[in-house]
């Protein structure tokens, strides 16, 4: 450690270089997302090489849910990564969100409108983004996850997922409901 | 089969009306919770003998119908949260179901069930009887046909657990004689001070008549004082000895539970019901059930007595009764939820530092010590925010309730004041009076409570028998076939299995295995290989298909007379916490000491045991930890030696250890494996060497068979197996292998 500190001793840290080979290499703009035929999803690095099948998810979709996208192949293999989706063109963002909204099915409250707690368990009646849906959470202490200050995952008892993007947006019965929970 | 036979809406069955469905029974006919649009809704899947239709939950539009013909394939997509049921058409793409988590288990089997069906295979699907929702009131379930907490048959299980308290019979009787008596006691003090006032201090006079009743007094106190002291025995040692029995009930049926059974649960559920469960009960049966039976007859006698002395006053008293329970409770609630969430943070600040401490070493590394102060500072802080308001609202639930309860002492005092002026009443009758009153209100405000602490420990209760009361493996069927010795012949007929129905990974098995044959089961990882051996060991029964031992198809023969022959040595061997010497006997209890050292010999073990400190008697620690992997797996060795099984079953035995050892080892093997029928695993395949025959499985089918020598000179997928490992085995030894001297 010491080598890499400043020897006037003003304690400026300078990382050591590691050499990595980049995973991808694959320059963002260059990137081609489309349907061919209309069910398959293809992909084209331009100037390089094609895909005749890919898949794209996340790589952290709790804690990053609109950067740091991952496309496969058809054997599972990371292809590359794009940093950012607003790198992509307007088509190709629409592509990814359309092919993310149908991997993950975590639902958006939206608001809620009754949560029951009886016998240790809580009954929960929302509306999502995805629809109402009723579902009973075991144990919201374990099962509810605070992810950042705001924003709340709610794991039902079989597993579904639930999100509340931003508890202080939402409206005040919902989140004194949530909060007589929590 | 009324599992995949949903009844339909009737906008729906209008809609099969018009495609002429009528002479076309469905055979599959579920509903999916999301919509083409994946919100949610509802889509029909609908299968008969020569289409499959996909019909829109609601009657609108785009309903999709597949000719069976046009059926390339079929499976579920696993997604994020959810899957989809996807229908492969030729000439077209696949037609995807989605479905939410909940789903998955029901789709996995249509999906099977397509499949037969397409297959012209005929239709068979299990019973999955999967309830999300109780089938009383409609609440949605905790567990997949778990217990609704708000319809367990309360009397039902109430009157089961009472069983278990009857081998104690008189012991339950004394319980409640004591209570009565104690009861009776309680109720005496009152009515000793009102004579003490209305005979002896009002009119002041009567010194000999005090004596008597102060004495009277003391002795009540001290017969209440012994009749609590006995309560409180004799109901520990009731509801300990109970929960004892029902504790033993669920270890025993645990132990002989299918391994199916336990890959459902998580172990941490059932741990759960082992330790939670059974301590609710435990506290329930020892210390609320006789509490709440003498608070409750203590009640009732108080009310009589009240009614008796004077019933004009004491329906004054009942008015505040109704307040007291209600807000009694109200606060109660919040005051528990407080206690929950302090109990919820503790175990979080506990489980922060054990987890730090456990990783001192690492924290140290990497200098993190003044951040994981931070990190223990907020959650101590944390916790004492809790524990300040938890204990405010106890102190609340006490002031509020007493409160309340003085205003029945404000009309008792005004009211009874009142009469004694009148002289309807004396002053001792009137101080009585106000005792009794304390004595009333003060377990009012838990009332509201009693229901629940009821179904608490009931559902702990039901959740208890649920599992007492599931099917245990066909452990000694009546019609089965005894068997004393196995020759050791195994035959796979067609095997196919899948832990998963819609998924088989073994998918049509042929084999037949020689007695006293050594057969190496070679293949990538997922290839089926532990599976089969699962098939074996008889933890699983196959789908389909017959496993032959001897002739005899193993579904006949007794369970524990076919484990009894079959030994095994893993790549982890578990150890339990005892003694060396006891790990070895562990199959054969009654062994003597020199039979136990024989086979540590036999196993390579003897020299390094006889070095330990304690020789045999080491402990060898929770999970062997305070063995090397090599010594583990000797022990392990041994212990299949000593048990002497027919089959015996290598399951990866040497992939964990470097090459000296595993050379050791492979010795002991050698000696182990003479005359028995043993299929052994192994990733380096070098030591499958001597094994009679290889048998590659690829995909759950059995690609290859044949000795080293043969499959080498094919060229197929062994040869390539081997080639690749070669390759690696080159690298590794430039880079110095993984070899480490270690422990050993």
């Amino acid at each position: 450690m010491h080598k890499n500190m400043d020897p006037e001793g003003k304690g400026e840290w300078k990382p050591t270089p590691i050499e990595v080979p980049h995973p991808d290499g694959v320059d963002s703009e260059k990137i081609r997302l489309f349907r061919e035929p209309a069910w398959r999803l293809r992909m084209t690095i331009e100037g390089d090489r094609s895909y005749l099948y890919v898949k794209v998810v996340l790589a952290a979709p709790l804690s990053e849910p609109d950067r740091y996208m991952c496309l496969l192949d058809a054997k599972d293999e990371v292809i590359c990564m794009v940093d950012d989706i607003h790198a992509l063109t307007e088509e190709n963002q629409a592509i990814v969100r359309e092919e993310l909204a149908r991997r993950y099915l975590t639902s958006r409250i939206e608001q809620v409108h009754s949560i029951r707690q009886e016998y240790g368990v809580s009954y929960w009646d929302v509306s999502t983004d995805r629809g109402r849906r009723e579902f009973v959470a075991k144990n919201v202490a374990e099962d509810a996850r605070w992810l950042g200050d705001r924003r709340l995952m709610i794991l039902d008892v079989d597993g579904n997922r639930f999100e509340v993007a931003d508890f202080c947006a939402m409206d005040k019965k919902s989140v004194g409901l949530i909060e007589m929970v929590m | 089969m009324e599992a995949f036979n949903e009844a339909l809406p009737d906008a729906v069955t209008e809609k099969l009306g018009r495609e002429g469905l009528e002479d076309e029974p469905a055979l599959i006919q579920v509903s999916s919770d999301l919509s083409s649009n994946w919100q949610y809704g509802r889509q029909w899947v609908v299968v008969t003998e020569k289409r499959l239709l996909v019909i829109p939950g609601d009657g609108e539009d785009g309903m999709v119908v597949v000719p069976m013909a046009e059926v390339a394939g079929v499976r579920t997509e696993e997604l994020v949260g959810g899957g989809c049921l996807a229908v492969d058409r030729r000439g077209e793409g696949p037609l995807c179901v989605p479905y939410s988590q909940s789903l998955i288990p029901k789709f996995a089997e249509v999906a099977e069930g397509i499949r037969q069906l397409s297959e012209r295979e005929g239709l068979s699907l299990p019973e999955l009887g999967e309830r999300a929702r109780c089938d009383r009131c409609g609440r949605l379930l905790p567990e997949r046909n778990g217990i609704c907490a708000a319809c367990i048959k309360k009397w039902h299980t109430f009157l089961r657990l009472l069983r278990y308290l009857t081998p104690q019979r008189w012991r339950l009787v004394s319980v409640i004689l004591v209570t009565l008596a104690t009861i009776a006691l309680e109720l005496s003090p009152p009515k000793i001070t009102q004579h003490i006032i209305d005979d002896v201090l009002t009119p002041r006079d009567n010194f000999s008549l005090l004596v008597w009743l102060v004495l009277g007094l003391l002795a009540v106190r001290l017969l209440l004082w012994a009749a609590s002291v006995s309560t409180e025995w004799l109901a520990q040692r009731l509801g300990h000895e109970g929960v004892q029995e029902i504790r033993s009930d669920l270890y025993r049926k645990l132990q002989f539970l299918p391994l199916r059974f336990y890959d459902r649960r998580t172990i941490g559920s059932l741990i759960s019901r082992m330790s939670n469960d059974s301590d609710r009960l435990e506290s329930f049966l020892a210390s609320d059930l006789p509490f709440l039976l003498s608070k409750l007859l203590l009640f009732i006698g108080i009310l009589g007595l009240l009614l008796v002395t004077n019933w004009e006053l004491t329906l004054f008293v009942l008015l505040p009764i109704a307040p007291i329970v209600l807000v009694g409770s109200r606060i109660w609630k919040r005051m528990m939820r407080h206690w929950t969430r302090w109990g919820a943070r503790w175990s979080r600040l506990s489980s922060h530092l054990s987890e730090s401490i456990n990783g001192i070493r690492v924290v140290k590394a990497f200098a993190q010590e003044s951040r994981e102060s931070e990190r223990f500072d907020v959650r101590n802080e944390d916790l004492r925010a809790e524990s300040v308001a938890a204990e405010r609202s106890w102190f609340v639930f006490f002031t509020v309730t007493n409160f309340l309860m003085s205003w029945g002492v404000f009309l008792v005092w005004y009211i009874g004041g009142r009469q004694i002026l009148g002289g309807e009443m004396t002053l001792g009758a009137l101080v009585a009076f106000i005792s009794y009153l304390w004595m009333l209100y003060h377990p009012l405000r838990w009332f509201g409570e009693i229901y629940n602490i009821l179904l608490r420990a009931f559902a702990g209760a039901e959740r208890i028998f649920e599992v007492v009361d599931s099917r245990s493996e066909p452990c000694a069927a009546s019609d089965s076939v005894r068997l004393q010795r196995v020759e050791g012949r195994i035959i796979f007929q067609n095997v196919v299995f899948g832990y998963d129905r819609g998924k088989p990974v073994l998918k049509g098995i042929h084999l037949d295995v020689k007695a006293g044959e050594m057969i190496g089961l070679v293949g990538k990882s997922g290839a089926g290989k532990s599976t089969l051996i699962n098939l074996i060991c008889r933890f699983y029964e196959p789908d389909r298909g017959r496993i032959e031992v001897d002739g005899l198809e193993m579904r006949e023969i007794g369970l524990q007379d076919l484990r009894s022959q079959i030994g095994m040595v893993q790549q982890e061997p578990f150890l339990f916490d005892a003694t060396i010497a006891e790990n070895i006997a562990y199959g054969k209890p009654d062994a003597t000491f020199s039979e136990v050292v024989r086979a540590a010999i036999a196993a390579e073990a003897h020299e390094f045991i006889v070095q330990k400190p304690d020789g045999y008697d080491m402990k060898v620690g929770e999970n062997g930890g305070n063995l090397s992997g090599g010594e583990k797996q000797r022990i392990s060795i041994a212990r299949a030696i000593l048990y002497d099984p027919r089959i015996l079953i290598l399951d990866e035995a040497t992939s964990s250890l470097d090459t000296q050892t595993e050379q050791k080892i492979q010795k002991a093997i050698s000696r182990l494996v003479e005359g028995r029928t043993t299929f052994a695993i192994a990733h380096r395949l070098s030591t499958l060497r001597s094994a009679d025959r290889l048998v590659v499985l690829d995909e759950g089918k059995v690609a290859e068979v044949g000795t080293h020598a043969e499959l080498m000179a094919r060229q197929g997928i062994f040869h390539q197996l081997v080639k690749r490992q070669q390759e690696t085995t080159a690298v590794m030894a430039i880079g110095g292998g993984k070899d480490d001297p270690g422990k050993d």
